[in-house]
């Protein structure tokens, strides 16, 4: 067999009930119909039998596995993917940038599969073939980046790591006169990277993240909580062995031609996802403000707190970059605040998912006494305030490692039943969650983060918490404001006015309530071939692994690229597609298998907020609402044509037995699709 | 993306590009075709440049003859003078510029490699054979790489580089202007005679006395384990080149004994981390 270039050519799985770590090889013929990734993780759930509803989320049999691609290494742009059943019990693939991946990669691993649970905190070091599960209890009980900084110190790989043995004989007389005895020792470099889980992650908040780089994230659907579940603190890497490809001269012509393509793009370059809140989300009617009441500000000029410009001059450090990437969407900054509780606290920027679901979702950017109506007469001194408080919402997601796209909405949740008088402070420990108050959203975080009194109710997200105050207070009309789809939390895009996301693309995309899916034109327009064909390309993406930032720079070379690593010569485009085609089908048949959904159309893809369907309060799109303020244009019209054009049943959206064929994925999925058809 | 979405999405561009619909339509019309807005503002930036505008013809146009006239051949635009090696310069970067991007030490492991071992470089990548290591603590950037200290005569007995110092085998040494391979090695800079290199498993003195006192400008090749030290390039450093960032890593002629620059890599960003976040922690 031809030696495998581009990946390593095994994967780790560690059990952590048994303390072994074995390697585990995958066949070329798999690699190729899934990549890596997000495919190749879906795969394994399958074949692992992970997708069985008897594996709950927090069983010493789900698997969580970090899965890289063949771009991981030294292709531009490359995230690291997460995959495994979530906290929510349905399927999570969550990916992030940062440099682990690479070093992983370098390390000589395509992936790390984690198994059983652990009795004690415990975390992994991985220093090239070698890979050790250490103690952890030192660490257990500390925030993401106290953890990682820690962890970072201790990755010391051989070469770096030796007995000094430098002498008097080997210096001057003169020279070793004033040298201290002894010499200070060698360990100064640092080289590595780490994933790492904070408070929440330990304590299994469901939307607990895994953190990188301190402010990284593998967000959304909690596989932190699953990290905690088994123990695991963290994983540290150092690789040393680089990277094999059949073609590298082709493939470093790619990546230059990439890169060049990259430092030309000045739209990321200036101020990273700052351009979406400021730029669009205001003037499309399709930024959440408290809790999606309100799509916009009336007055454009409250949403300049969010200006690239403005954060910048206000609070930003300095740019970073993932391995490779010209792009360099990422910012720290210090927050600068006239309340102690916020000022010189270090994060990133907010990006555009923050900046939306925990900065206008929660009222923090009105004057104070104001709505999001009236006219904005304050100061930059005001504005930053406001932008502080964003900030400093955003740090306490990030070092207690939690997700702030389900944390907004739970945030929000209760904001809007306290605006209501549906909940009192005394529901919440005495807590009095009014709009735009960051101190009420610190003191519930930290209850949220360490389950403490109502903390433990709400730290199992946005439904479980609304659920919870309707069972409470014997009013179901509480639930209606949960702003969730398929009892997930939703993303800072609106979908009511039509010029953003699209409720369409929600319901269907591959993970609940995903925001970067793609098809949301297409999905509005109903143009349903290229919805689909957005969505499978994004999943090829998350299979290579790179980031869907830079995905128009790869255009066209995207194939090349893979032939180039991997010497797959025979290797297109279209193969690519479908990749993405199979993913969708596993995600859809695990998600059904795994919650024994008899019904998934009536159980779970109608499960969407009933705020979609009521006008918009003002705004470029007043009065408008998804659908025409019709449900059932979505789920009776739109929703089965768009399963019809996939190959799924129209009536239940389950893959036909003739389209798991086509897909070459029948061997994996056809007996449990068959069970629910 | 299908191949009809590629096409469309190209003519957009091309549209855009003409000047006959604006970014905003390409934005919107690329995300009604499914692209995502972060997609579609990438590809309105990588739309292809307008050629340059006409210039107005600065002489009559020719009278047409009756016979065409020979074909004149362009002359070839002038080559771009070729970089000058340049002595007695270091190597400075901007820790706030500097966005971690590795690209640097990709440039520099490559080039190396590629001398030393062919064979090896002609299908891997590995940055273990890069003299200049951006490093990546936390919330800060340092770039790692050897500042040419030296020792000071009357005081250290010495006015060698520490490393070349306390090297058994004199294997650390400069290779003076007009000697050495041009690109690689000369014009001053040290170089590791690798015959001379005991490696580390034999020794490693250079590694240790640097780290112990002045920096971390030593690293070591993952296949022989011999020492690496930053030749410059012989005065055209590739790292720069390499560098996407403007400012970020300058070559610049500093004379100075480089020992006043120099940090652990480990205490640089602790100041870093100080200075740039007011806070203070080692990080």
């Amino acid at each position: 067999m031809a030696e495998l270039t581009g990946y390593a050519g095994k994967i780790a799985r560690v059990d952590l009930s048994t303390g072994k770590v074995t390697a585990v090889e995958t066949p070329v013929d798999v690699l190729r119909k899934f990549l890596g990734g997000s495919a190749l993780g879906m795969y394994y759930l399958f074949k692992e039998g992970v997708a069985d509803p008897a594996v709950k989320p927090f069983d010493a049999k789900n698997m969580l596995q970090f899965m890289l691609g063949p771009m991981n290494g030294f292709a531009p742009n490359a995230r690291s993917t997460i995959v495994t059943k979530s906290a929510y019990n349905f399927n999570t693939i969550t990916t992030s940038g940062g440099r682990a991946a690479a070093e992983l990669k370098w390390a000589g691993w395509d992936g790390i599969q984690v198994v059983g649970k652990s009795d004690k905190p415990v975390y992994l070091e991985v220093i090239d073939d070698k890979i050790t599960i250490k103690d952890a209890s030192k660490l257990w009980g500390k925030n993401a980046v106290e953890t990682e900084k820690l962890l970072l110190r201790t990755i010391v790989a051989p070469l770096e790591s030796r007995e000094t043995i430098v002498t008097e004989a080997d210096m001057t007389p003169e020279w070793a006169k004033i040298r201290p005895p002894g010499g200070k020792g060698i360990g100064a470099k640092r080289l590595g990277a780490a994933w790492v889980i904070g408070q929440a992650g330990e304590n299994r908040v469901w939307y607990a993240n895994v953190i990188t780089e301190g402010a990284r994230a593998h967000g959304r659907y909690g596989a932190g909580a699953i990290m905690g579940d088994k123990k695991l603190k963290g994983i540290v890497i150092r690789g040393t062995k680089g990277q094999k490809f059949a073609d590298k001269t082709k493939f470093w012509d790619l990546v230059k031609e990439i890169q060049a393509s990259e430092a030309t793009d000045y739209f990321w370059r200036s101020y990273g996802t700052a351009g979406i809140g400021a730029g669009e989300a205001n003037s499309q009617d399709a930024f959440p403000v408290r809790n999606w009441q309100w799509c916009a500000w009336s007055d454009p000029d409250v949403v300049k707190t969010l200006d690239g410009p403005f954060m910048d001059f206000t609070s930003f450090v300095k740019r970073f970059a993932c391995p490779g990437c010209n792009l360099h969407c990422m910012y720290t900054t210090e927050i600068t605040s006239v309340d102690p509780l916020m000022d010189r606290v270090i994060e990133d920027m907010p990006d555009w998912e923050s900046m939306g679901m925990v900065g206008g979702n929660l009222g923090f950017l009105e004057q104070k006494g104001k709505s999001p109506e009236d006219t904005f007469t304050g100061t930059q001194a005001d504005r930053a305030e406001g932008l502080a408080k964003n900030q400093f919402a955003t740090f306490l997601h990030d070092d207690y490692g939690m997700d702030y796209i389900e944390g907004g909405n739970n945030l929000a949740l209760l904001m809007e039943l306290r605006q209501r008088n549906l909940i009192t402070a005394a529901d919440l420990d005495g807590i009095d969650m009014q709009w735009g108050d960051i101190h009420a959203v610190d003191a519930i975080m930290k209850k949220i983060a360490l389950r403490q009194g109502v903390g433990d109710k709400l730290a199992n997200g946005t439904w479980e918490s609304a659920k919870y105050f309707a069972e409470k207070k014997g009013n179901p009309e509480i639930l209606k404001y949960s702003q969730t789809t398929k009892r997930y939390g939703q993303p800072a895009h609106g979908v009511r006015s039509g010029l953003d996301a699209s409720a369409l693309e929600y319901v269907t995309v591959d993970r609940a309530t995903e925001h970067t899916g793609g098809g949301a034109g297409a999905n509005n327009a109903g143009d349903y071939p290229a919805a689909i064909a957005a969505q499978n390309a994004k999943c090829s993406q998350d299979s290579l692994v790179y980031c869907i930032f830079a995905a128009g720079h790869w255009g066209g070379k995207t194939a090349q690229l893979v032939q180039a690593a991997t010497g797959w010569t025979d290797f297109t485009e279209d193969d690519l597609v479908k990749v993405g085609a199979r993913q969708y089908a596993m995600c859809r048949v695990f998600d059904i298998h795994t919650q024994q959904l008899k019904d998934p159309k009536k159980e779970w893809d109608m499960l969407t907020p009933a705020r979609w369907f009521e006008p918009l309060p003002n705004g470029v799109a007043k009065g408008k609402m998804a659908y025409d303020g019709d449900p059932k244009k979505l789920w009776d019209v739109a929703l089965p044509a768009y399963w019809k054009t996939r190959g799924w049943s129209e009536d239940k959206g389950i893959p036909t037995a003739a389209t798991l064929k086509s897909l070459g994925i029948d061997d994996i999925t056809e007996a449990i699709a068959a069970k629910y058809r | 993306m299908s191949q009809k979405l590629n096409e469309r999405i190209s003519e957009l561009q091309e549209q855009l590009r003409l000047g006959k619909i604006s970014r905003r339509d390409f934005l919107r019309y690329a995300s009604l075709l499914g692209l995502t807005i972060g997609t579609a503002e990438a590809l309105a930036a990588c739309a292809p440049k307008p050629p340059p505008a006409p210039t107005a013809p600065t002489a009559a146009p020719a009278k047409p003859t009756a016979a065409p006239a020979a074909p004149t051949t362009a002359p070839p635009p002038p080559a771009p003078p070729a970089k000058e090696a340049k002595e007695g310069h270091m190597l400075m970067f901007d820790p706030i510029a500097c966005t971690g991007c590795l690209k640097c030490a990709t440039a520099c492991a490559d080039k190396w490699a590629t001398e030393y071992f062919p064979d090896v470089a002609k299908n891997t990548m590995n940055l273990e054979f890069s003299r200049i290591r951006p490093m990546r603590f936390q919330f800060v950037d340092v770039v790692n790489v050897c500042w040419y200290c030296g020792l000071i005569k009357w005081a250290e007995g010495s006015e060698l580089t520490p490393c070349a110092q306390v090297c058994p085998t004199k294997a650390i040494v400069p290779v003076p202007k007009g000697e050495g391979k041009a690109g690689y090695t000369g014009m001053g800079y040290l170089t590791v005679d690798r015959g001379l290199c005991l490696g580390l498993e034999a020794c490693g003195r250079c590694l240790e006395i640097c780290e112990d006192q002045f920096a971390s400008g030593i690293s070591f090749d993952p296949i022989e384990k011999k020492a690496q030290i930053c030749e410059r390039c012989g005065g055209l450093p590739v790292c720069v080149d390499a560098c996407p960032e403007p400012l970020a890593l300058q070559f610049v002629p500093v004379q100075r004994n480089g020992r006043s620059y120099a940090q652990r890599p480990s205490d640089f960003a602790e100041s870093l981390y100080n200075r740039m976040y007011g806070a203070r922690g080692r990080v």
